[in-house]
């Protein structure tokens, strides 16, 4: 039996493949929005998987540190030693800074961490040149997105420092590229005033800014303990709010991403709508091309049921060379995306069977149209 | 029921009657036409423009239902007063062949795709459907271009291959809409005496519209459409018309 989607593709071979390259790219900019998606809650993980605490203390009644300010004490880390279950802690801080690079500065997210700590948040596997920080002052180890080069000097503050290290996919929960400083560093960075600042508070009474603050210390636990048990304990004796590693994966990518998230959410519905229609669009004009050799096919005897097998191969076929053109799409310009876009399998898979619906839906448009042809206009009168 | 008619006659129409629209606006097209066709004969069906031919083809042919009346084709009564099967496709599958205006091929087949479409559709193998088809196509001499596409062909080449694709299903009937219309004279003629021949060899009806009188001394017999009935004239009767 000859397949008549078969014969009419091999006769406008080059417009159904561009035809179905250009419904791909469409299909391609749904991949990566759904990838932009995944990326914002890989990122949003970057540094809670890296430092893998199993405690987080912040000030009482705040979220932070990453989706509020939370200032507490340094000593804290000390005092929380002594709770039981406790095993090792330290002291972060987080601030966003502008590192100045050429004429355009670069926005990141420093880390400031006590390097002879006990818990160190640089993940040794994310290094890729140098080293990690191992002095209490003026070194930075960066990310590869900054572009900067090991033992480039950055200006920061009232100081240079050096790059000691570059690291690769560390970026923040914003998606900004981390660089790590001394927790010293940082202390000064964020909470010291400028000298011409604190002169003037002097000169009103003022006292100076107490700097050993942070804005979180991060504990693990020993074998055993629970964390929730040990977070209430110390919510309890020292009135702060604790969250568990659990709990602030939870607001990273809830409460930090959940709006962005329903927005390319509510985009990405869009494109599959628009692509829906599209691809309906494409068949109807498909088909109307097509009237007069279906009419004739109806008068000379040929069933509906041929036809429309030919109308939805055609269309299934188109759906599923956009897919595949989709994929090749997205998979040659995600990288060039500046924040990071992760394609997943499971998602291309889901894509196929929405597209795959649509391609059903939009085929009974053409289906209608062939139901509806009169063979009579075949003939001319 | 089927009624079985002479073996000779391929068409028999008896009353048949055309109405459009209702009220008012009724209009009566035929009106109450009876005729007959033999096997091997071919009939040219004349008339002004708008005064039914294509509609009286087209019921003939069982695309367009009648009002009332009779159609009988080959041993079997196909229409009294309505339809008598529900797949009048597969009548026009089976035992009619279309020859029109255009050569109206399907551009995205081939040739011998074009000719084999509607015999591998009644059930015919692939092979045996090819061997049919390569008869047909070297008896109107165009068999070397059995694999081209119809776009590659000259108009008469495909008018050929139309009238090919309109024998493959071995019809009783073939219904040709002014095939010569878009023909110059010479070629015009070569397609009617081709009909003939076909008539004759396959042992088929023919019934061609026409406009042109130089082609009907070529025919057997002259079906006109007179106030809305069919009257039938011998080619002598031609300068007459």
């Amino acid at each position: 039996m000859i397949n008549l989607a078969q014969k009419d593709i091999a006769h406008t071979f080059g417009k159904f493949i561009v035809t179905a390259m250009g419904v791909g790219m469409l299909l391609g900019i749904v991949l990566i929005m759904i990838g932009v998606y995944r990326g914002m809650i890989v990122d949003a993980e970057v540094l809670l998987t890296d430092i893998n605490a199993d405690l987080w203390v912040v000030q009482q009644g705040t979220l932070g540190p990453f989706a509020e300010a939370s200032r507490i004490p340094e000593d804290l880390k000390d005092t929380l030693k002594v709770v039981q279950g406790i095993d090792k802690t330290t002291a972060l801080t987080f601030q966003n800074i502008q590192l100045p690079r050429n004429t355009k500065p670069v926005r990141v997210v420093a880390v400031g961490f006590n390097p002879f700590g006990d818990i160190n948040p640089v993940n040794p596997a994310r290094i890729i040149a140098g080293r990690n920080i191992n002095k209490s002052h003026y070194e930075i180890v960066v990310s590869e997105k900054t572009t900067f080069q090991l033992n480039n000097k950055i200006p920061l503050g009232r100081n240079i420092y050096r790059v000691v290290g570059i690291t690769k996919g560390t970026v923040s929960s914003g998606g900004d590229p981390l660089v790590f400083i001394s927790l010293k560093d940082a202390q000064e960075l964020q909470f010291s005033y400028s000298n011409n600042r604190i002169r003037n508070d002097r000169a009103r009474g003022i006292k100076n800014v107490e700097s050993h603050v942070v804005n979180t210390v991060i504990a693990t636990l020993k074998a055993g303990y629970s964390p929730d048990l040990v977070a209430q304990h110390i919510r309890d004796a020292q009135h702060k709010s604790v969250y568990t590693h659990q709990q602030q994966r939870t607001i990273l990518v809830k409460n930090l991403i959940e709006t962005a998230a329903k927005q390319i959410g509510l985009f990405t519905a869009i494109l599959v709508g628009v692509s829906t229609i599209i691809i309906a669009l494409i068949i109807y004009t498909m088909t109307l091309e097509k009237m007069k050799e279906i009419a004739i096919m109806k008068l000379i005897g040929i069933p509906n049921s041929m036809i429309i097998k030919m109308i939805v191969q055609e269309t299934l076929l188109l759906g599923l060379l956009a897919f595949i053109f989709g994929n090749i799409f997205s998979h040659l310009i995600y990288s060039n995306f500046p924040k990071r876009v992760v394609l997943e399998a499971p998602d291309a898979l889901s894509l196929f069977f929405v597209i795959l619906l649509a391609s059903i839906l939009a085929s009974f448009i053409g289906v209608k149209k062939v139901i509806s042809a009169d063979p009579s206009t075949a003939i001319g009168g | 029921m089927t009624k079985p008619i002479p073996t000779e006659q391929s068409i028999r129409v008896e009353h048949l009657v055309k109405e459009f629209g209702q009220g008012e606006n009724l209009l009566r097209v035929i009106d109450g036409a009876s005729f007959s066709v033999a096997k091997g004969e071919l009939v040219a069906l004349i008339a002004p423009s708008g005064a039914g031919k294509t509609t009286l083809l087209m019921m003939i042919g069982c695309v367009e239902e009648p009002t009332s009346g009779k159609i009988y084709l080959g041993s079997e009564k196909v229409y009294d007063n309505k339809w008598l099967t529900s797949e009048t496709r597969k009548i026009r599958r089976e035992k009619i062949g279309f020859i029109f205006q255009a050569h109206y091929l399907i551009p995205f087949l081939t040739v011998l795709e074009n000719v084999t479409l509607l015999p591998q559709t009644n059930g015919i193998s692939k092979a045996q459907a090819d061997e049919k088809a390569m008869e047909l196509l070297e008896y109107f001499d165009i068999g070397e271009k059995a694999n081209a596409m119809p776009s590659e062909l000259s108009g008469g080449q495909n008018q050929r291959v139309a009238i090919a694709r309109a024998l493959a299903n071995s019809p009783e009937i073939i219904l040709a809409d002014e095939p010569t219309a878009a023909l110059d004279l010479s070629r015009s003629v070569d397609v009617v005496k081709m009909l003939k021949k076909i008539a004759v060899d396959q042992n088929v009806a023919v019934i061609m519209v026409t406009h042109d009188d130089a082609m009907l001394p070529l025919c057997d017999r002259i079906l006109k459409i007179e106030n809305k009935k069919v009257i039938s004239l011998t080619t002598k009767e031609v300068s007459h018309v």
